[in-house]
């Protein structure tokens, strides 16, 4: 059985202890403020969690930039050259670009050494959520299932990744691009706290609306509880420095369904540019998420 | 001979009268508030009411049953306001009690009282004694028990008068708030001006009309701008205004309105011009509005100008030909400018102008709806009165499934349509969005007191900036600001509120309203808080607390 590389990118928000836990790598994006550029750690190793939303928070603006092309070359050829296939899970092509970078590298690569087995996922989904899709890729690894079947798993199961959350301004996602909601909808609203899921083609998409923090809290619980449809394993919320809301969505959840296994995660450096400071967001698999936003 | 019967003709003379009373009388009942706040409106509603009525009724109508038919139709269009529409359900009753009649004597308004009674009572939800709704029960008592015993008109609305004034007196024993205020039943004496101006008319007193009021000055916004940079004045300016006239500019007991209009007529046509105790009122067609309002100058000073393009309104009448295919079609009430631009721009179709002091009638409900191609309308009201004629226009239309959610201030519509989401399946669903929260949301006012009162142990002279819910007279001060961050603080006291959305009026400084907001933001550091120019007229704030 040929071994594999398990590779993520910066958008899967899974620190260090996971990812060496699991033994998931990973290929880094970057981000710009002020005309610098960072590495978009997911490691913190440019700026604290701290500083970093505390700069947003002030009104700097992040940018964010996809994986560079030699990044992903390096990657996949020094995996190559030690005898391994290739499955890398990437962020949703609806937010990033980065995985038809990739394609392109893994067509090259391919030419090059025909009996590479690169396999490009688009998650179409990102923070845990993608985090989660990397973990059960491990789990299949640890199992001696090859590369070609553990792509086609998470390829089977991806679209069963429900995630459900809210962001305390509509203002960063409105700015990046990043949500798919009329004007009407989020126009200049006081109160209204979005709930956002990741639809079938990866947007996040904001679908309903609710008064006030706690209501959000109570619907994205209500979400989540009946996407997770009677089996509660596993289940993931990451937060953009606001550990206390996190505590909050977990304990709202945990009143209606009793989850196995509970993560709670920062949201990394290029999830958080473009969702904010004061975002929570959570993630359970599920029943196939069937929505998808369409204004 | 005293008149012993009356045709449909007699019967709109005796009503034009009571109609000239009640017009007459028209401030003085504006007057006769609850709370000490300019926002007064039951003269105007009851005379809009009726006179939106009286005028579209043919005077040579003879057949009393037809008469009262057409006219009690056309007050119920014309409806607006709490007394309004009782007003008009009054009339609406009077007309099936007359309906199978072709004349009346005076015996048959035993049985149509009766019938007004029940159907005034029916128009509202929750009846409350010591309103209009007890003069009009009393009054149908006393003709039951009494009735008969008049052979003619002229005794038999003596009779009623002396009754319904009776009623009118007491209605401060059934009704705590008006006691404390010191007032009467304001809608009750609209009634009762109106019944005396029949009685005046029978003992051959005719009551001297007054101007009618017409709405001169309403903001319509404009949407569907479609007039470019190459487009023609077609039609020129539709120009309203109303001017005071000044007395170092002219001689005012002298002034000839003949003579002011006579060098109109040469800058434009369609002119209205009404002059009524040194106030004039125009409406003219002309392509020059510089020049017309340059030449009222030379009399006076405006109080309100209007000017509207009239290339625009067509083309809206032509656009509104082709009415939109919607699912959904939302329809809110507010006043001031900047809460209406809000509201259109949170998802509003359409917003009615009007609030507390200009309540929108049935009619104009109606054709707000049929804007639309819609399968369902939902209504948002800005107050109770306004719920009340909301319903009935919903009653009426027939061409779209309409619901009104009784949102019963601008903060409720806006809490409504911030939590409406236009692709949810249901109108059920719709309307469960949008009603999410309102229980829970407290609506609080500034405004300046018009008149001394004592309410809720408060002592407030004329001139005090007070502070108000929907019920409570909260706080007095003399600054606004002031006042309203501690109107604030007194609901925050009881309530622990997560948002505060603040309205702010057209005469609040952009200073004014930053300092309120700096305040706020020390003071309530986790809450949410929208401040929005809402300018509207009488409050100064309109505050809401969820």
């Amino acid at each position: 059985m040929k071994d594999f590389i398990i590779l993520a990118d910066s958008t899967c928000d899974l620190d260090k202890v996971m990812r060496e836990k699991y033994g998931i790598d990973y290929v880094a994006m970057n981000y710009v403020i002020d005309d610098t550029e960072y590495v978009a750690s997911l490691d913190w190793e440019s700026h604290s969690v701290k500083d970093f939303y505390d700069l947003m928070r002030n009104g700097k603006r992040v940018f964010t930039t996809q994986v560079p092309k030699n990044v992903y070359y390096d990657k996949f050829k020094s995996a190559i050259e030690d005898g391994k296939d290739i499955v890398y899970i990437s962020c949703s092509s609806a937010l990033s670009g980065s995985i038809n970078v990739a394609k392109l590298v893994a067509e090259e690569l391919k030419s090059e050494y025909p009996e590479a087995g690169i396999y490009c996922i688009d998650s179409l989904i990102s923070s845990l959520g993608q985090g989660y899709l990397l973990i059960v890729a491990s789990k299949k690894r640890a199992e001696g299932i090859s590369a070609a079947d553990t792509a086609k798993h998470i390829e089977d199961i991806k679209l069963c990744v429900n995630q459900c959350g809210t962001v305390a301004s509509l203002e960063y996602l409105r700015r990046a691009g990043r949500v798919k909601a009329s004007k009407a909808f989020f126009g200049n609203l006081f109160g209204v706290k979005p709930i956002i899921i990741s639809d079938r083609k990866g947007q996040n998409y904001a679908y309903k609306k609710a008064k006030g923090t706690a209501n959000a809290r109570v619907a994205i619980a209500e979400h989540l509880v009946e996407a997770a449809n009677g089996v509660y394993e596993d289940l993931y919320i990451s937060h953009a420095d606001c550990p206390e809301e996190a505590e909050l969505l977990k304990e709202e959840i945990l009143k209606l369904a009793e989850f196995k296994n509970i993560h709670i995660g920062v949201i990394g450096p290029i999830v958080g540019a473009s969702v904010g400071p004061g975002t929570v967001i959570g993630f359970c698999f599920g029943t196939e998420v069937t929505i998808e936003g369409n204004e | 001979m005293e008149q012993q019967f009356l045709s449909g003709s007699e019967l709109h003379i005796l009503f034009t009268n009571g109609y000239r009373s009640l017009k007459k009388n028209m401030n003085s009942i504006n007057d006769l508030n609850v709370f000490p706040v300019p926002d007064g409106d039951t003269g105007t509603n009851m005379v809009k009411t009726f006179g939106g009525g009286i005028h579209s009724v043919g005077d040579n109508v003879e057949n009393v049953g037809e008469y009262m038919k057409a006219l009690s139709h056309a007050v119920l269009l014309s409806a607006r306001g709490n007394s309004g529409v009782i007003f008009s359900q009054f009339f609406y009753g009077l007309a099936r009690g007359f309906a199978t009649k072709s004349e009346i004597c005076f015996e048959d308004f035993t049985y149509a009282f009766e019938c007004a009674t029940a159907d005034a009572y029916k128009s509202i939800i929750t009846p409350t004694e010591g309103t209009i709704l007890t003069l009009i029960r009393e009054a149908a008592d006393f003709l039951k028990a009494n009735g008969y015993k008049y052979n003619d008109f002229k005794s038999g609305f003596e009779a009623l008068v002396e009754q319904m004034k009776l009623s009118l007196a007491k209605t401060p024993e059934l009704l705590p708030v008006l006691k404390e205020a010191g007032v009467v039943d304001s809608g009750g004496a609209g009634l009762v001006c109106f019944i005396e101006g029949i009685y005046a008319c029978l003992c051959g007193e005719s009551i001297e009309d007054t101007p009618d009021i017409v709405d001169l000055i309403s903001n319509t916004p404009v949407q569907n701008m479609n007039f470019g940079p190459d487009s023609v004045l077609e039609y020129g300016y539709c120009t309203e205004f109303i001017l005071q006239l000044m007395n170092y500019k002219t001689d005012i007991p002298a002034f000839n309105l003949g003579s002011f209009t006579k060098p109109l007529e040469a800058l434009g046509d369609s002119i209205v011009a009404v002059h009524n105790d040194g106030i004039v009122k125009i409406h003219i067609h002309t392509f020059t509005p510089d020049k017309v309002l340059g030449y009222a100058r030379d009399f006076g000073e405006f109080i309100s100008v209007k000017i509207e393009n009239m290339s625009i309104q067509h083309s809206e009448t032509v656009a509104e030909a082709k009415r939109e295919k919607v699912k959904y079609a939302i329809i809110a009430v507010a006043s001031g400018q900047g809460i209406i631009d809000y509201f259109y721009s949170i998802g509003a179709n359409v917003v009615i102008d009007g609030g507390q002091t200009q309540n929108p009638s049935v009619d104009a409900f109606l054709d707000a709806f049929k804007k639309f191609d819609a399968e369902h309308i939902v209504v948002l009201p800005n107050n109770s009165n306004i719920v009340l004629t909301a319903n009935q226009a919903a009653e009426i239309y027939t061409d779209a499934d309409v619901r009104v959610i009784p949102t019963k201030s601008v903060v409720e519509g806006y809490s409504a349509l911030s939590m409406m989401n236009l692709w949810c399946d249901t109108v059920e669903e719709l309307i469960d969005d949008m009603s999410s929260g309102l229980a829970d949301i407290t609506t609080a006012y500034i405004t300046t007191a018009i008149r001394d009162t004592h309410m809720d142990g408060l002592e407030v002279k004329k001139g005090d900036i007070i502070g108000l819910d929907r019920k409570t007279l909260l706080v007095k001060g003399n600054d606004k600001v002031a006042t309203a961050d501690s109107l604030i603080a007194k609901i925050m006291e009881t309530s622990n509120k997560e948002v505060i959305i603040v309205f702010y009026g057209s005469q609040i400084t952009e200073a004014e309203a930053n300092s309120l907001k700096d305040i706020l933001s020390n003071k309530y550091p986790l809450a949410d808080i929208g401040f929005i120019e809402g300018k509207q007229e009488v409050y100064d704030f309109i505050i809401s607390l969820e």
